[in-house]
């Protein structure tokens, strides 16, 4: 579903990353961890085409996403939503009008459809009644479930999450797992960069842990009690960076 | 030296960036507005923000120059008895020159500003990103409206700063000059023709791509931080500022050629 081959991503002269390869079956979650500036990110940022790699190939269902130019990335991110890890919500529009706007751009659908769809997903994230709010108006965890409220108005294929639970509280963090995990029963293919390792280890199948600008290690979750010297482990135990 | 050369070298390249971006931001926009749709509820915001809501800066402006350039006029020509021509300067000078000039200026100023920090913020804060993400496009959605509200409204502005200007020139004439106001009037229309309202909306089209496009491409381009935001608003109104007026001097001589020839 999602296949990242010698990935290669330098700014300026600081590489970040070296032939950096992983891949990610469909329906599964992969956690892609690592210390802080390691590139986890850009990598996700790559995915979507919001970023460049110097060299490397990304296929994301059989696309080659590194050669698409911006105008033919549409049709992509249609299929893959990207939750932002501070919301970019537009702060200028309400929340009804942040969760209409990518059905407004791509679907011709009635004012009533998008009125029922904006509804049901609100109501799924805990946040009625606040339609005619300012995304300023809400809370720091009502802003990042209302991120992800918007990632899934196009009912997407596959979810990159940056940092989704960054910042919240026990509640809010436990409200985005258990989101992530009922996207995950539907069978979304999803990438979830994140430091919140409880969360990784809750909604992730696998994790790839990079260090240094290379995948240091890649391990089913499952099996990561069984291997206690794994540099995962290491960094889950904060024995390293 | 190799400092100099160094520093001389960067600001080469800088400039050259910049001019490069500048005309793939144009190209973008105009393969977009001929191509994509327009968004008209964004369209009438903006008309709204860059038009109606700098009308009272406009308006303030316009009548202070009318009626400074009318004493100015009048105390100098008093001298060698040629009052009598205050009229007719002040009309050709503002329809012409101070109109589209002046108004274009506070707009860079206003609007410019506004647009780039705007932008620079929804950079920031990663909204742009979510435009791309959402699979739209940040140039229809956010670029193409600034422009053609702008490309709108500033012609109107610069409508109402002539009229304006007039009129505050007639009211220093009058009540300083006592110059006659039916008499002052009477050598405006007579004075002015239709070349010299055209010269200077002619210009109101160049002048509103010089304000909206350096602002959305310097907001665009903002990395991080609001003190990059900061700087892109002064970029903005600096570039824009030296565009108009530079601009000016070759939009003026470019139309005199014109008027010549037909």
């Amino acid at each position: 579903m999602i296949n990242i081959k010698n990935f290669n991503k330098s700014f300026g002269k600081k590489v970040i990353h070296k032939d950096v390869s992983f891949y990610v079956r469909e329906g599964e979650c992969l956690g892609l961890v690592g210390g802080s500036g390691v590139g986890k990110s850009v990598i996700l940022r790559s995915l979507i085409g919001l970023e460049k790699p110097d060299s490397g190939q990304i296929e994301i269902d059989g696309i080659e996403v590194h050669k698409l130019r911006e105008e033919e990335m549409i049709p992509l991110r249609q299929k893959v939503a990207y939750v932002f890890q501070g919301g970019a919500l537009f702060d200028s529009m309400t929340v009804q009008e942040n969760l209409a706007y990518p059905l407004r751009e791509h679907f011709k659908l009635m004012d009533s459809e998008i009125k029922k769809k904006i509804k049901d997903v609100l109501e799924e994230m805990g946040l009625s009644g606040n339609e005619l709010n300012l995304p300023s108006q809400l809370s720091g965890g009502m802003q990042k479930r209302l991120g992800l409220a918007r990632a899934l108005m196009m009912s997407p294929k596959i979810i990159l999450y940056d940092e989704p639970t960054a910042g919240l509280d026990p509640y809010n963090t436990r409200k985005i797992q258990e989101h992530i995990l009922k996207l995950k029963k539907k069978g979304v293919t999803s990438i979830l960069v994140t430091h919140d390792m409880p969360t990784a280890l809750a909604v992730c199948d696998k994790m790839v842990y990079l260090h240094n600008g290379i995948v240091s290690s890649s391990v089913m979750t499952s099996e990561l009690n069984n291997r206690p010297n794994d540099q995962i482990m290491k960094f889950i135990e904060g024995e390293v960076a | 030296m190799s400092a100099l050369t160094g520093t001389v070298m960067h600001r080469t390249q800088n400039a050259l960036l910049f001019a490069g971006g500048l005309v793939q931001l144009t190209g973008q926009i105009i393969k977009n507005t001929i191509r994509g749709k327009i968004y008209w509820k964004l369209l009438s915001e903006q008309i709204t923000i860059i038009g109606w809501k700098s009308l009272p800066l406009v308006v303030i402006t316009a009548i202070s120059t009318g009626m400074v350039m009318s004493l100015q006029y009048g105390l100098g020509l008093e001298k060698f008895g040629g009052k009598l021509y205050v009229p007719k300067l002040v009309a050709i000078t503002i329809l012409r020159e101070m109109g589209p000039v002046f108004t274009a200026l506070m707009i860079a100023a206003r609007v410019g500003a506004g647009i780039a920090s705007e932008i620079g913020s929804m950079t920031v804060t990663q909204q742009i990103d979510a435009i791309r993400a959402l699979g739209t496009s940040p140039i229809k959605v956010i670029v193409i409206p600034r422009v053609l509200a702008c490309l709108i409204a500033l012609p109107l502005l610069v409508a109402v700063a002539n009229l304006v200007g007039n009129a505050g020139g007639l009211y220093v004439g009058a009540a300083e000059l006592q110059l006659d106001p039916h008499f002052y009037y009477q050598k405006v229309v007579t004075t002015v023709d239709f070349y010299d309202y055209l010269s200077g909306m002619f210009k109101t089209i160049f002048f509103a791509l010089f304000i909206t496009i350096p602002a959305c491409y310097f907001g665009l381009n903002v990395k991080s931080g609001t003190k990059e935001v900061g700087q892109a608003t002064t970029h903005a109104v600096v570039i824009s500022s030296i565009l108009i007026l530079v601009g000016d001097y070759f939009l003026s001589k470019l139309f005199w050629v014109l008027e010549r020839w037909a």
